[in-house]
């Protein structure tokens, strides 16, 4: 089976490029696509087209968006005072299922790692800044998940921020410790939320 | 502490392993290469969660299927559980799976579960060889001892891997110094936490290790001194940050530690002679299961992989006594020649061939 087709054998490339597929699920994947329907497989091209087309990011938070603002920063309804730091567009979907928090985020899309060439500069962290700076923020909560990486990048945030004299958080225990922020269940991640104390 | 029953599938040169183990004594005797440290090694791996000789998880996997599974059933007080280990091969990677009682857990949350003390041929070296492996005796002693060691060791790891990376990234100008500073802050808190707990064990260790050691010498004086990091790590890392940035690397925290051991006053590690070598050896590894006894009011298993015919007179006769203290133990040799007939009658013998254990005869 060394000599596949090379339009399979491409796709099984671009499938292994996914987060945790590897390439024996990659093939069986590439496999399924092959046997499926063409309306299914129609659907699911059509899908990732439109995402990339469609879908951008916020103006103001960088958060997905369908628009130049999130549906999160265009409601009238959210404390602007208030922001939330997360790494990633899926933390503000965990920490919105919480119906818990009612002010605005800043997704980072990503978080300080030298191993892999990532500063402060290559996430969001300028765009934050000047936004803080601009005023109207009375707080910024960091939730950045519990691990090295997100520990980092909160300590980081937390001292470039304090010369602006903006009160900064950082949401209490119960965060899983060294885990993901979006695979914290509801719960904890409100009580999480709710706990939080000044850094 | 007793491991009740232990399973191996395709684990190294094991196809297929059913064991129940007795509760005292249990005797492995086989030629060389028959599994007698993969054997132990599982075991250690059910305390540890990583194996204690294999630099990758891929050379666990035996040649059967892509997927090597230890699963056991081990006792803590009156409490059951039931550990499962597997190791899956996917492409370049092996992944490692770990469940008790069904429900995935992160490898730095299985040890303390199941606590062993090993004695491997590795360690008779310990005195004269390199700081590391002094540095594993401890760390393998507080994962399974002190809550949350193991997640600060790898933490550790992580921001050491971080620091080092970032060093050359500001000596080459692509970052500027002050970079370094939250890096520092990780460094010191996890540093001071780890070199806390080893500053703890090595105190604790110390008398034990120094009554062994005179018993058996005939009176001569070993001491134990944890060398650690500075107290305020935080201004060392960052009085050493020059010379860091010229080096690339991280020059000081506790993966630079070392325990001194004297004799009558003398820095051992230079000099010891083999038989004073294997004495402190013994001695520290007696007060090792003696100290984890004592912390966890249990005694831990105690793993001896082959190490008894490498000793002699009072070092073989000051082991042999300690396995008459209760808990249960796991020994392999070559040989039955090193042990006497009232610890052969006492123990429940197998052989080992070719990864099957079976009677022996
Ligand atoms: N991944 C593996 N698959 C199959 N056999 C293995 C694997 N790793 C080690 N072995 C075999 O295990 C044997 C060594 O077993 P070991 O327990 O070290 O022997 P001993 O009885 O001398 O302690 C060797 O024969 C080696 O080939
Ligand atoms: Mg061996
Ligand atoms: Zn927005």
């Amino acid at each position: 089976m060394d000599q596949l087709p090379p339009s399979l054998e491409q796709l099984i490339q671009e499938l292994s490029r996914l987060p945790s597929i590897g390439p024996k699920t990659a093939q069986r994947l590439a496999f399924h696509i092959l046997r499926s329907d063409r309306t299914r497989t129609d659907a699911l091209a059509q899908a990732i087209v439109e995402i990339k087309t469609r879908i951008g990011y916020c103006e103001r938070c960088f958060n997905i968006a369908e628009g130049p603002l999130c549906g999160i920063c265009a409601s009238g309804r959210r404390d602007p005072g208030l922001v939330c730091v997360v790494e990633s567009a899926l933390d503000v979907l965990a920490i919105e299922r919480t119906a818990e928090y009612q002010g605005l985020y800043h997704v980072l899309h990503g978080v300080i790692s030298p191993i892999d060439g990532v500063g402060p500069e290559d996430i969001h962290v300028p765009a934050l800044l000047e936004r803080v700076g601009g005023g109207g923020i009375a707080e910024v909560i960091i939730a950045t998940d519990a691990d090295i990486e997100g520990e980092a990048t909160a300590v980081y945030l937390s001292r470039v921020l304090a010369p602006i004299g903006v009160r900064v958080t950082r949401p209490a225990h119960g965060l899983p410790v060294g885990g993901d922020l979006e695979y914290a269940d509801e719960l904890t991640l409100a009580r999480a939320m709710s706990g939080r104390r000044a850094f | 502490m007793h491991l009740i029953w232990l399973e191996l599938r395709n684990y190294r040169n094991y196809g297929h392993l059913d064991l129940e183990p007795g509760p005292r004594l249990n005797l492995f005797l086989g030629a060389n290469g028959q599994g007698k440290t993969n054997l132990l090694e599982s075991v250690a791996m059910l305390a540890l969660s990583s194996s204690p000789r294999a630099r990758r998880d891929a050379e666990l996997v035996g040649p059967l299927a892509p997927e090597a599974r230890i699963a056991a059933v081990v006792e803590s007080g009156s409490r059951r559980a039931e550990i499962r280990i597997s190791i899956v091969i996917d492409g370049e990677r092996a992944r490692r799976r770990i469940e008790v009682d069904g429900r995935p857990r992160r490898a730095v949350d299985l040890p303390g579960l199941f606590r062993v003390a090993l004695f491997w041929p590795d360690d008779l070296n310990l005195v004269k060889s390199g700081p590391e492996h002094r540095r594993r005796l401890l760390n393998q002693m507080l994962v399974q001892v002190e809550a949350g060691y193991a997640r600060a060791l790898a933490r550790y790891a992580r921001v050491l891997e971080q620091r080092n990376s970032l060093l050359k990234q500001v000596w080459s100008g692509d970052q500027p110094p002050s970079a370094l500073e939250v890096w520092d802050l990780e460094l010191a808190k996890l540093g001071g936490e780890i070199a806390g707990a080893r500053g703890r064990a090595v105190a604790a260790l110390r008398e034990g290790a120094a009554a062994a050691h005179g018993v058996i010498s005939g009176g001569e004086v070993l001491e134990l001194e944890y060398q650690g990091p500075p107290a305020d790590l935080l201004s060392a890392v960052e009085n050493s940050r020059r010379e860091d940035l010229r080096r690339g690397s991280t020059s000081v925290g506790p993966h630079r530690d070392d325990i001194l051991m004297r004799l009558g006053g003398r820095d051992a590690r230079g000099f010891a002679s083999q038989g004073q070598q294997r004495t402190a050896v013994v001695s520290v590894k007696l007060a090792e299961a003696e100290l984890v006894a004592s912390m966890t009011g249990e005694r831990p298993v105690l793993l001896l992989d082959d190490v008894l015919s490498e000793l002699d007179g009072d070092r073989r006769r000051a082991l042999l006594e300690s396995l008459g203290e209760p808990g249960q133990v796991v020994i392999t040799s070559v040989e039955a020649e090193p042990f006497p007939a009232a610890v052969i009658g006492s123990s429940v013998v197998r052989c080992i061939e070719a990864g099957r254990v079976q009677a022996c005869g």
